[in-house]
């Protein structure tokens, strides 16, 4: 290009650069100061597939160690064994390390019930490695056994519906859309 | 590990002085956006002599993780491969896998693929745009892109609940359905998107200091391009129309009509740093187009098909190719019949670029490497895997 | 300012001193104030740098240190004033400290000629443009001696490119001043604002075609001896992490940060002397304490939006790369410069008081240029539809 038509673009670009960051100073800020001066709580604006923190269902949990199985991190613990006199299962231990997990969602896909699935919770920083260990269960309890029919158990029930729809929202081979 | 560092003392240098070579780091921290990268300068002044090249520094043996964790527990790793743009490495991986297995992917989980890979290309794009601003000293384009970005990662959110590991895709298909008026909120999306790449385009890609800074510089031909193993966006710049979506077809692309931007030279020489921008810059238009198709023409049904918990595909070796963000990515994975494999290999396109540098440094200014590396859009990740 | 030392001297409170010694303490004075108009300055105008910046980039800048953020500058040099000092044991030690001091030196003593208003101002030499030119100078000695001081190859790289990139772009800013002074007759700050009036007609900026691209390349020079986008090589954040002040933490590095912001409001200041009438307001009131804060107040503004088209600028155009400065600067700004002095000699001889007709043509063409901006601002808000948000502090 020669000299003047250099002059003259270098001109032309820099006054429409600077037109177009003009503009851009009369437009609203995209910034969410969060977490002070929202109006909403983020959390409650996530999807519901969201995968923020794990939370497990200790009342709807079968025992069945499918996400024990399927996570790739190693970083769910299960203890359950099949008590000899009452033939029921019972877990002595359920320990997530939230430090290792890698929030991939592998281990809610799996689970029958829906017992163990993401929440929209992401604010899980603190001070110490050992808060990173949720322990879900507190004493040994019994695993659920799903009931044939419908749920019946007026506290179980909405708990169930929850993990139910949780797992709807995953793909099935086979499923319409 | 040679890196035959021959320092050139006491070089004659005009008008009879002795001049000296230095030997810079531009070391593994340093404020360029591209990631852990380390370079050995060795320069004469402000013109570089060499610049060497040191990989390594992101290492994660992600490819023997994969022999730990078996076919399905691999797909969170892959995102890592490139967390970038990390919807194509889950697809070239689950396209592995069903090759392996010779499973097919249902029409509707094969557009999902597309929407998702697609939705990743625009945002890897846009980090690679921005960053070379950046890189050039421009700040603005890059917050810009980072804005419009953002709405993409809103989008996947609401598709698949990640940002930027996503996990989205399953052997077999995908793992979640398009939720309900995605397809409305993703056009809105991409009506208020075209016009900004326009303004984007206008700030900066025609602003005449920065084609002064990318136009001619590190010009690489079609032959040199092909023989360095280049692909993807530094292989379209230097002339050569060669597109994996588009050669070697694969899931729903053969459905969708898409141009493939090549670069021409048009403001300096064929193959230079201005190309491969400008071709990414047209690349992301290009992606708008097939989204738009996707997302009006996509087929009902299933979005995954039927595969074992445990997966044990027949014995044998394959390898796919996925037309990435950076380039054709090749997933290698030999199978011996159990239920983890015997070995995975991931093929980069960053990897081939990093060797490219090292040629293409010889008598470029030391800002030049830094136009150099953003315009081959190299990612430490991909780099070192 | 030498009558109001002797007024002091003789009637006012240091009554019976020597005169010397009044002197001495009187310039300390004003040294002392001064200074601290400067670091206030520079300290706010880091601040207003990043909410324009952020503005410019979508986003919202610093805004909870104060009531909007406005005294994150104080947070900000607080802290660095509290951070290690660390010198670099391989580093030549006397340099290295003695650098920012340097630096310091040579962008304060310009503010000696800075005129405020009518009769305020430190000291009004009769080569006081010359003066501004020759005192800046020592800027590009204590960023050199910082680069080399620092024993560090990048350092050094930058305080060279800084070095090359100051003293070439003295050139263009020299005859761009000179072709204003071909119009006053005279080198002093005063003498070139009383030679221009209050209306946006009477200033050089529209006085005639030469003067107005004088005063684009006067702006662009000083631009590029303050460092700054797109002449930031020297600092360049992407290649060498802070240029020639790589090695300096705490109070030093925070000098040559304020040197940088300092010396944004002495290029608006130059710029307002020279091409936009300074300190000039009609006179509405037969106050003169009215009328000099007015006029303080006037070239305050002046000065800052100068300041604040810098910041502009920073925020929209890449970096320019060092050959390529060089270029711009001997191939383009000098000869453009000489031709624009010779032409504007021209000028003055043929038409030595000017012509009103030129100066209304020169004011419809600036006019005319910024309705033309106006127009394709609009052009892009209409073209993205965004939600709009007009107020300056968000």
């Amino acid at each position: 290009m020669g000299y003047f038509e250099n002059i003259r673009e270098s001109v032309r670009t820099i006054f429409e650069g600077m037109a177009i960051t003009a503009s851009h100073m009369v437009r609203k800020p995209y910034t969410v100061q969060y977490p002070d001066r929202i109006d909403v709580r983020v959390q409650d604006t996530l999807p519901f597939r969201y995968r923020g923190l794990l939370d497990v269902d200790l009342e709807i949990c079968t025992g069945c160690l499918a996400c024990e199985r399927a996570c790739p991190i190693d970083c769910i613990v299960i203890d359950a064994e099949k008590d000899k006199e009452t033939r029921e299962m019972v877990l002595k231990r359920f320990d997530i390390d939230l430090a290792k997990c890698m929030f991939c969602g592998l281990c809610s896909e799996p689970c029958p019930t829906g017992s163990i699935h993401h929440t929209p919770e992401f604010e899980g920083a603190d001070y110490s490695l050992e808060s990173m260990i949720r322990r879900f269960v507190k004493a040994p309890v019994v695993a659920y056994k799903p009931s044939k029919g419908p749920e019946t158990n007026p506290e179980i029930a909405p708990i169930l519906k929850r993990g139910l729809r949780y797992l709807d929202e995953f793909a099935s081979p086979g499923g319409a859309s | 590990m040679s890196h035959a560092i021959d320092i050139d003392l006491h070089r004659e240098g005009p008008g009879g002085l002795e001049t000296e070579e230095m030997t810079l780091n531009m070391g593994p921290q340093h404020p360029s956006t591209h990631g852990v990268l380390r370079f050995v300068v060795k320069a004469d002044g402000e013109v570089m002599r060499r610049a060497i090249p040191d990989i390594g520094y992101l290492h994660r043996s992600i490819e023997k993780i994969a022999e730990k964790v078996g076919y399905h527990g691999f797909m969170p790793y892959t995102d890592r491969v490139d967390y970038v743009s990390a919807m194509q490495c889950n697809q070239g991986w689950a396209m592995a896998c069903e090759k392996l297995a010779g499973i097919e992917v249902p029409r509707r989980g094969e557009y999902c693929r597309v929407i998702a890979s697609e939705f990743g290309r625009i945002a890897s794009h846009l980090i690679s745009v921005g960053a070379t601003g950046m890189d050039m000293g421009a700040i603005t384009p890059f917050t810009h892109a980072i804005r419009e970005r953002e709405y993409i990662n809103d989008i996947l959110e609401e598709l698949c609940g990640a940002r930027l590991t996503f996990n989205y895709m399953r052997i077999g298909g995908c793992a979640w359905d398009l939720p309900p008026g995605f397809a409305k909120r993703a056009i809105a999306y991409l009506d208020r998107f075209e016009p900004l790449i326009d303004e984007y385009d206008e700030l900066i890609s025609f602003n005449k200091i920065y084609v002064e800074r990318l136009a001619n510089v590190a010009p690489i031909t079609p032959e040199r391009a092909i023989s360095w193993n280049l692909v993807g966006p530094n292989l379209r710049g230097s002339g050569v129309r060669y597109d994996v979506r588009r050669d070697v077809p694969y899931s729903a692309y053969p459905e969708f009509e898409f141009d493939v931007p090549v670069g021409t030279g048009e403001r300096g020489t064929l193959g230079d740093c201005y190309d491969r921008y400008m071709v990414r810059m047209r690349e992301i238009r290009q992606s708008c187009r097939i989204l738009r198709q996707a997302l009006e023409g996509i087929p009902a049904g299933p979005v995954v098909a039927k595969v074992p918990r445990t997966f044990k595909p027949a014995p044998g070796a394959v390898h796919v190719r996925v037309e990435a963000s950076r380039g054709d990515m090749g997933w290698f994975a030999v199978s011996d019949g159990t239920a983890f494999p015997v070995r995975v290999h991931i093929r980069t396109g960053s990897y081939a670029a990093m060797a490219a540098i090292e040629e293409l440094s010889k008598g470029l200014m030391i800002a030049d490497l830094v136009a150099v590396i953003a315009s081959l859009d190299i990612v430490a990740p991909e780099v070192d895997r | 300012m030498q009558q109001l030392a002797d007024r002091l001297i003789d009637t006012g409170f240091l009554q019976g001193l020597p005169r010397g010694l009044g002197y001495v303490i009187v310039v300390a004075l004003f040294a002392f104030l001064m200074l601290n108009f400067i670091m206030l300055v520079a300290g706010v105008t880091s601040w207003l740098e990043r909410r324009v910046w952020a503005r410019i980039q979508s986003r919202i800048g610093p805004n909870r240190v104060g009531p909007q953020g406005s005294i994150q500058w104080l947070a900000d040099g607080i802290k660095n004033i509290m951070k290690e000092d660390i010198v670099p044991s391989a580093a030549d030690a006397p340099l290295f400290r003695f650098a920012p001091y340097l630096a310091m030196m040579g962008f304060f003593g310009a503010f000696a000629v800075v005129p405020f208003g009518d009769g305020l101002i430190v000291a009004d030499i009769n080569i006081g443009v010359l003066y501004v030119s020759a005192v800046t100078a020592l800027v590009v000695v204590g960023i050199l001696m910082a680069g080399w001081s620092s024993n560090n190859k990048w350092a050094l790289l930058g305080g060279i490119r800084s070095a090359a990139q100051i003293i070439s772009y003295e050139i263009p800013a020299a005859l761009a001043v000179l072709t204003v002074v071909l119009f006053t007759g005279t080198l002093s700050m005063q003498g070139i604002i009383r030679a221009q009036g209050w209306a946006p007609w009477n200033w050089f900026l529209f006085h005639n075609p030469f003067t107005f691209v004088a005063f684009f390349l006067f702006f662009v020079s000083a631009l590029a001896e303050g460092n700054r986008t797109p002449f930031d090589l020297p600092e360049a954040e992407s290649e060498l992490v802070a240029g020639a002040f790589t090695e300096y933490s705490g109070l030093r590095s925070l000098l040559f940060f304020l040197v940088e912001w300092g010396n944004l409001y002495l290029i608006g200041a130059i710029c307002t002397t020279l091409f936009l009438g300074g300190w000039q307001v009609p006179a509405f009131t037969d106050s003169g304490l009215v009328l000099g804060l007015a006029q303080v107040l006037t070239f305050f503004l002046k000065a800052y939006f100068l300041v604040f088209v810098a910041m502009w600028v920073r925020g929209t155009l890449p970096r320019v790369r060092v050959d390529q400065l060089m270029t711009l600067c001997w191939k383009y700004l000098v000869p453009i410069a000489f031709v624009n002095m010779i032409l504007a000699a021209f000028f003055a001889a043929i038409l030595p008081n000017g012509s009103i007709f030129v100066k209304a043509g020169m004011c419809v063409f600036g006019l005319g240029l910024a309705v033309h901006f106006f127009q394709r601002v609009l052009f892009h808000l209409r073209r993205a539809k965004p939600e709009l948000h007009l107020s300056p502090i968000v």
